[in-house]
């Protein structure tokens, strides 16, 4: 456990010391205020535009952050030869990964809430709505990306950061749409697509059914038992997630 | 642990397989090997001689294909190693690196940060504790990884080229650090290039060729059959 906190600390320093983090989140709040522009060309929505712009942004900024760091985490060590300081210490490869994912959370937990509470205090000051639902849909979008997170961290153990930060991309794409893909493969009553779209239903995680932002925006109402329930799925994936890749990066040899 | 092995390594082969085809290349061929407690060992060998994936494979960083490894101390938690040509986290400073290391052991807050402070005293690097390690010279570097070798106290301290680097001053302050382990009873076990610290510091040496042990004695005994070290170790590597 001293082995996992430390690393995670570690990890924590590292991604926050990140000069190109700050580059990202600064891009982020920008794109952010630009939902400002938006807002002000569409008729008695402004806060509506606002907030669903401010949304995608935080998604799309935390989603480059969480595949671009958690690509690097891994290899980076094994790159720059730290591993050789880590694994000489009484450290076990699933500590080590355990260590460099809760670190990650720790980092994206930040750069999350710092976008969220911006958008929020932004759409309070320019429409005058306090809307609390906008930081449950940040929160959310959070449980989405700890799901990346670990795939990410997973294809690092297994190839290079490139390869890992496009799967980990796709795998975000692929999990947006999972649900639907199923959904028509039922239509087509064919035996094969169906359980073939099973598979890819099974290995990706469904995304979509914690994506709140409907809901945040007005459009929709939301079933928050079924939220909650995708959301223990979502966790439940990231801890296998994690253990396959510990299991992988166990046979790595230095 | 005067006497006792500190480490025996017996038949160790590596084997790996590079390239598309998936060549083999055996890179240990059967290396015997033991170091007594309480003794500082040099092994000695050309580039590529095996050195390196020695004390990997005693570390546990590499699987051996065959052979057995064993350390004569509890694990690898009473075991220090310094790699070659070490790069460290340049984001933090000397000090919260020896902290983090010393983390990793389980040292309490308090014990740690005695242990750190002690350990930036005794290599010299009080002064720029508080300083970014992308900040630190080649010798600093080295001096800080020889600190976070010994973050535990190890009983069995493995250093892969210590002197690479560094300045005729930084030599004597690594000398002096390796001596003082030895005064304090530890075993030392150090790669290295520079014959003349090999000569000043160990009492057996072991000199590697094509992934064997070629030689393996005490330094007085190779200079009972040469003039110097240098003409010694020129003439096993080469026989």
């Amino acid at each position: 456990m001293n082995q996992v906190v430390a690393i995670a600390v570690n990890t924590f320093k590292e991604t926050i010391r990140d000069r190109v983090l700050a580059v990202i989140v600064v891009f982020a709040l920008l794109m952010i205020v630009g939902g400002l522009w938006l807002g002000s060309i569409s008729l008695g929505e402004q806060g509506r535009m606002m907030k669903d712009f401010g949304l995608v942004a935080v998604t799309l900024f935390g989603l480059v952050v969480a595949v671009f760091i958690a690509a690097g985490l891994v290899h980076k060590e094994v790159e720059k030869r730290t591993v050789f300081v880590l694994f000489s210490k009484p450290v076990g490869r699933a500590a080590f990964i355990a260590g460099k994912f809760v670190g990650l959370c720790a980092t994206m937990a930040v750069v999350l809430a710092g976008m969220g509470v911006f958008l929020f205090l932004l759409v309070w000051a320019v429409a005058g709505e306090a809307s609390g639902m906008l930081l449950v849909a940040v929160l959310m979008v959070y449980v989405q990306l700890l799901a990346i997170m670990a795939v990410t961290i997973f294809f690092s153990t297994l190839g290079s950061a490139i390869l890992a930060s496009v799967l980990g991309i796709c795998v975000f794409v692929a999990g947006q749409l999972s649900h639907n893909v199923l959904a028509l493969t039922r239509l087509g009553q064919n035996a094969v697509t169906e359980a073939l779209s099973w598979v890819v239903y099974v290995v990706i995680p469904n995304l979509a059914a914690v994506d709140v932002k409907a809901g945040a925006v007005g459009e929709s109402t939301l079933a928050w038992g079924e939220v909650a329930v995708w959301t223990g799925y979502l966790l439940a994936y990231v801890v296998v997630v994690l253990a396959l890749a510990a299991l992988v990066f166990r046979r790595k040899e230095f | 642990m005067t006497g006792q092995s500190a480490l025996r390594i017996a038949g160790l082969h590596k084997a790996v397989h590079v390239g598309f085809r998936r060549r083999r290349v055996d890179i240990l061929r059967g290396v015997d090997l033991e170091v007594a407690g309480n003794d500082v060992f040099g092994l000695l060998g050309p580039n590529g001689a095996g050195k390196t994936t020695t004390v990997k494979v005693a570390l546990g960083l590499m699987r051996p294909t065959s052979g057995s490894v064993e350390l004569g101390v509890p694990g690898v938690s009473h075991v220090g190693y310094l790699p070659e040509n070490p790069y460290f986290y340049d984001y933090l400073s000397g000090r919260e690196f020896l902290g983090f290391c010393a983390r990793l052991f389980g040292l309490g807050a308090e014990r740690r940060r005695e242990r750190v402070e002690a350990l930036l005293r005794e290599v010299g690097l009080q002064d720029a504790a508080g300083v970014h390690l992308r900040k630190y010279s080649k010798g600093m570097l080295q001096r800080v990884g020889i600190a976070q070798a010994l973050v535990n106290d190890p009983e069995l301290v493995l250093l892969d080229e210590p002197m690479t680097g560094l300045d005729p001053v930084g030599r004597v302050e690594v000398k002096r650090i390796i001596q003082g382990l030895q005064e304090r009873g530890k075993t030392v076990l150090f790669n290295s290039h520079i014959l003349s610290d090999v000569h000043e510091l160990c009492t057996r040496v072991a000199i590697m060729r094509e992934g064997r042990v070629a030689w393996s004695g005490t330094v007085d005994e190779a200079l009972d059959e040469a003039a110097t070290l240098e003409e010694f170790f020129m003439r096993t590597v080469t026989a």
